[in-house]
């Protein structure tokens, strides 16, 4: 929307933007560019040696052990993704529909994990799996099992561990979409007849179908490069690509690999977003 | 209206509610430990490991990223303001690049912005800036998107027929910006202010690689402490770190009501 004065002084947003553009472009977009041309320059440690080489993506797709860190990753990313629809669905249905006068507390509620760290969200799910833990000791006194039951570290509590951080997201993502949704399409079901069962199943499920792909592919993206979960309920034989990276840049200050490990996780990212994109263009209405 | 499948439903709301709220209640009991064991239930009862979390060792990253996220949130509000006004008043070649540019780091993943950062530094001779001044300019680019996002949400929400009014009336430019403009959009610059803040304060995907030893926030603190193992040191201090965004947006929430702000802000992703 234009205003008056706005149309009568077109250098007045090249003020407001020319420093803000110049800092974003030097400490965001000139790094990651650099990034990106790192990950096929050859490299010795952390100085490149200026030789062009597609060897570094070559080393990552083809070592078992990378090999299976990047395919762990996605599988835990849609695992993640599959849980955070099913759990926030019903939950985001509730809030939204709900006449309770607590609504907005609970609706404040269901979003305050995103106030903690996710380190102090994680660190729950330790005290409760690691081999002391509150599962072993209430399986153990119910006599359920004689020996603790080893869950840390896996692949199952880093799943559990990121869809309950990511949780929120999915509530948001899907409350928005049920928002959007008129409610007398659903009354118009039901006065013909339909269930509320049958009503949720055959109207509102699918109408809010680009909300639950929305949220999953968020809660995906998300996934895929969180690193505080992996690490604290993973170990050696769980890693992912952002515990590699943290390898590759902090410990074996092998660059050449944590920048190509960074390209592909910033590569699907994007594709991610494109995907969302494409796909969330259909949930206008 | 059939109730059988509702009252379903809020058992199962319910049974949700302790799955999100159990592990966070679960770490701050286990801070209650007679021992210096991470046991839930919590064996004994004793109030030395919080006392332990204000021990300097702790209180140093706890200060440090309260500085940091202060005045990230101030830089990042500095900077989003002109910009939330150009994406949202203006018209001009080239602005759905800057645009992206701005609301990128949401987007990408904040590792990869990290490790970026880092190598760019490194390689152009700067890498003394690691740790302080490095952790300020990476949380400003990923907190950035949601203070211009708050505030451009704000400027749109305002009825344009109030600066056509004052200005109807024979105020300025400059003078419907302060009298008129600002008033209104403070709340936004407020609840902008208050996200930058937390997600700052709550990072460790970025911090983890631009801090250095005695530059670093509580999150990356406490994440290499627990290579030694769980305390309850840890799990106070994890409760502590969380109860400071936790007041910040209630006393926030009675003036300007941020709980639209993060609806909205949030509902559009």
């Amino acid at each position: 929307m234009l205003t008056p004065t706005a149309q009568s002084r077109p250098i007045v947003p090249f003020l407001l933007v020319l420093l803000p553009a110049a800092f974003l472009l030097i400490f965001f977009v000139i790094p990651t560019a650099f990034l990106l041309s790192a990950s096929f320059i050859e490299s010795d440690g952390v100085i490149m040696t200026g030789v062009w080489t597609t060897q570094n993506y070559a080393d990552l797709l083809s070592r078992p052990l990378y090999q299976q860190a990047i395919l762990r990753t996605f599988l835990i990313g849609i695992a993640v993704g599959v849980i955070v629809i099913l759990v926030s669905y019903p939950l985001a249905y509730f809030l939204v529909r709900t006449t309770s006068p607590w609504r907005g507390f609970l609706i404040a509620l269901s979003l305050s994990p995103l106030l903690a760290s996710v380190i102090v969200r994680t660190y729950g799910w330790w005290v409760i799996l690691n081999r002391e833990g509150a599962v072993n000791t209430a399986l153990l006194s119910v006599g359920i099992i004689d020996q603790p039951l080893t869950l840390l570290p896996s692949s199952m509590a880093i799943t559990i561990g990121l869809a309950h951080a990511l949780l929120p997201y999915g509530v948001l993502t899907i409350m928005a979409s049920l928002n959007g949704l008129n409610p007398n399409i659903e009354r118009a079901a039901m006065s013909l007849g339909a269930g509320r069962i049958r009503t949720f199943l055959a109207v509102t499920l699918p109408l809010t179908w680009p909300g639950i792909v929305g949220g999953f592919l968020l809660a995906f993206a998300i996934a895929i490069s969180a690193y505080a979960t992996p690490a604290i309920l993973g170990g050696p034989g769980t890693q992912v690509m952002a515990t590699l990276i943290r390898n590759f840049m902090v410990q074996a200050l092998d660059w050449a690999l944590g920048s190509a490990m960074g390209a592909i996780l910033l590569v699907s990212s994007i594709l991610l977003l494109l995907l969302t994109s494409a796909l969330g263009g259909r949930r206008a209405g | 209206m059939n109730a059988g499948p509702w009252n379903l439903l809020r058992i199962v709301v319910a049974a949700i509610y302790l799955f999100i709220l159990g592990p966070i209640l679960i770490t701050a009991a286990v801070a209650f430990n007679e021992s210096n064991r991470s046991y839930f239930p919590p064996r004994g009862f004793s109030l030395k490991w919080w006392g332990e979390a204000f021990a300097p060792q702790w209180v140093q990253p706890l200060m440090f990223s309260l500085e940091l996220a202060a005045l990230t949130a101030i830089v990042a509000t500095a900077i989003g303001i002109p910009l939330a006004f150009a994406f949202q008043r203006y018209e001009f070649p080239g602005k759905a690049i800057v645009r992206t540019i701005t609301l990128g780091p949401l987007i990408l993943p904040t590792l990869v912005t990290g490790i970026a950062l880092l190598q760019f530094l490194t390689v152009i001779g700067l890498g003394r800036w690691l740790g302080y001044w490095a952790l300020l300019i990476g949380h400003v680019i990923i907190c950035l998107p949601f203070s211009v996002r708050t505030i451009a949400i704000s400027l749109q929400a305002m009825p344009g027929s109030v600066e056509n009014a004052a200005a109807s009336l024979g105020a300025g430019p400059l003078a419907v910006l302060r009298y008129v403009t600002f008033p209104i959009i403070v709340p936004g610059i407020f609840a902008g202010m208050a996200f930058a803040f937390i997600h700052s304060f709550t990072d460790i995907n970025m911090s983890l690689f631009i801090a250095k030893p005695g530059q670093r926030p509580v999150t990356v603190a406490i994440m290499s402490f627990l290579d030694f193992g769980f305390a309850p040191t840890l799990a106070a201090l994890s409760i502590l770190s969380l109860l400071i965004p936790l007041v910040l947006v209630a006393l926030l929430g009675r003036f300007v009501g941020i709980g639209n702000f993060l609806y909205q802000e949030q509902g559009r992703g």
